[in-house]
């Protein structure tokens, strides 16, 4: 008699909670992702409790009516509002992407750069595979969200670089070895992962890529530049840029080819850029004087033709 | 199927607390881009009316515009804002500008260069404007420069 009680409470719970969960959908769509991501996470287990629990991060009032008929096993609400409870992270979805993404890096000298390593990723966080049907089917968020990390720990071990130099702890290298250090370090960021990296590489080019990998890969240089002391603000700024840009991609690419131990020569390779870059700013510089010293020369041929022509002469 | 959901990928270029990044950026690039040319025009003046009686009073008004143009330099590093692409065109438009308009004689000089003044400040008050409707406080240093 209480047990049908209390079934028939919470069928009626159940089919009220149904009805209100519709409307919540309508009004905060934003909560769907992760609803959904909540689903993923229950597949595998009881039918209604992932349904329920994540009802309680959306109102907190709600359960306490129903709490105890439907869901006796189900995780206490929380009326924090941030969701204490251990059973579901509140976060925002693009941490959660961020953290799988992350966690799929691990499995991705054995899959490459594709879906099966994001779901795998997705396993070793407790999410259900489907957790990776989030992401393009190409793998394209796992490169770019790595590119973005190597970006931001390059970035972090300029910024400390530069601490040591201020603090008077270290020297601060010339500009052509700073840029030597700073781009073998982040190409070194690629060791792990370089039997796939040509894959990523191609993928990067797609054309709905570009925009974001043109991005990451200026922002890169920008930093570097703006850490090696460059303060033009001139047309400088541009050639700068754009000539280091062309030493990074070519010698990512000598990289891939390389096959010499700890890639040495890579770095020949790209030491001997670096030393083109800077004679090239000499030669300019070389060539603007000569020029000039060239200009000089002619005026002074013309003004003696014109005194000797005795078209000077004033009447 | 796939989500398409575009994750937000930071650039890694540290920003300052609560700045408006690209606001800043267009502002200060496009007041570099304008106090650049604006040295031109003079330097395109002086070197056609340089030694005629207006010569001081241009090197003069040229000499403030210097000033203001260094300042600009110091605030595109302090703020990693990047050049405009355009500087060789400015280069050379403002040059041709200031020379064209001193070939009229002094008065098309002066006119040319009221001209530009004014159209300067009154770029320079809309931009404090939206400077101040965004957050007075944190752009304070700015806007001192600015007035």
């Amino acid at each position: 008699m209480a047990a049908a009680a209390a079934g028939s409470l919470r069928r009626a719970g159940w089919r009220l909670w149904r009805g209100r969960a519709v409307v919540r959908c309508q009004l905060s769509p934003p909560q769907r992702p992760l609803q959904a991501s909540a689903v993923l996470r229950g597949v595998s287990d009881e039918q209604k409790e992932p349904l329920a629990s994540s009802s309680q991060q959306q109102f907190s009032s709600h359960p306490t009516n129903h709490q105890p008929e439907q869901e006796p096993q189900g995780p206490r609400p929380s009326y924090t509002g941030q969701g204490g409870q251990e059973s579901e992270d509140y976060e925002s979805e693009e941490q959660l992407q961020h953290r799988i993404l992350t966690a799929a890096l691990e499995f991705v000298p054995e899959h490459g750069w594709t879906a099966e390593a994001i779901a795998e990723g997705a396993k070793t966080l407790g999410l259900s595979v489907a957790a990776a049907g989030m992401f393009h089917s190409d793998g394209s968020e796992l490169i770019l969200h790595f590119v973005s990390q190597c970006n931001t720990k390059l970035s972090e071990l300029l910024e400390q670089e530069q601490k040591l130099v201020q603090l008077g702890e270290a020297e601060k290298k010339p500009t052509d070895q700073f840029l030597r250090d700073a781009v073998e370090a982040r190409l070194r960021m690629l060791i792990p992962y370089i039997e796939k990296w040509p894959q990523a590489l191609s993928i990067l080019l797609l054309p709905h890529n570009i925009p974001s990998s043109l991005n990451l890969l200026t922002s890169m240089i920008d930093d570097v530049w703006h850490y090696a002391g460059d303060q033009s603000t001139d047309f400088n700024w541009y050639t700068r840029r754009a000539v280091l840009t062309g030493i990074y991609n070519t010698t990512e690419l000598v990289m891939m080819q390389d096959s010499s131990p700890d890639f040495e020569e890579t770095w020949r390779f790209l030491e001997n850029r670096v030393a083109d870059a800077m004679n090239m700013g000499n030669t300019a510089n070389q060539v603007q004087s000569t020029g000039e010293a060239l200009v000089q020369g002619l005026m002074g041929a013309a003004v003696t033709i014109r005194n000797l022509a005795g078209l000077n002469q004033r009447r | 199927p796939a989500g398409g959901v575009s994750l937000r990928l930071c650039s890694t270029r540290a920003t300052l607390e609560g700045i408006n990044h690209p606001l800043i950026d267009r502002i200060i690039r496009v007041d570099h881009a304008g106090e650049y040319g604006a040295n031109r025009i003079y330097a395109g003046q002086m070197a056609v009316l340089g030694r005629s009686s207006v010569g001081p009073i241009i090197q003069q008004m040229w000499n403030q515009e210097k000033d203001h143009l260094k300042k600009f330099n110091e605030l595109m590093v302090a703020y990693r804002v990047r050049p405009t692409v355009l500087l060789p065109f400015w280069n050379v438009a403002g040059f041709v500008l200031g020379a064209g308009s001193a070939l009229l004689g002094k008065k098309g000089a002066m006119a040319c260069t009221v001209a530009v003044e004014e159209s300067i400040s009154d770029h320079y008050n809309s931009q404090i404007r939206t400077l101040m409707e965004e957050d007075p406080e944190k752009y304070k240093e700015l806007l001192q420069v600015f007035k």
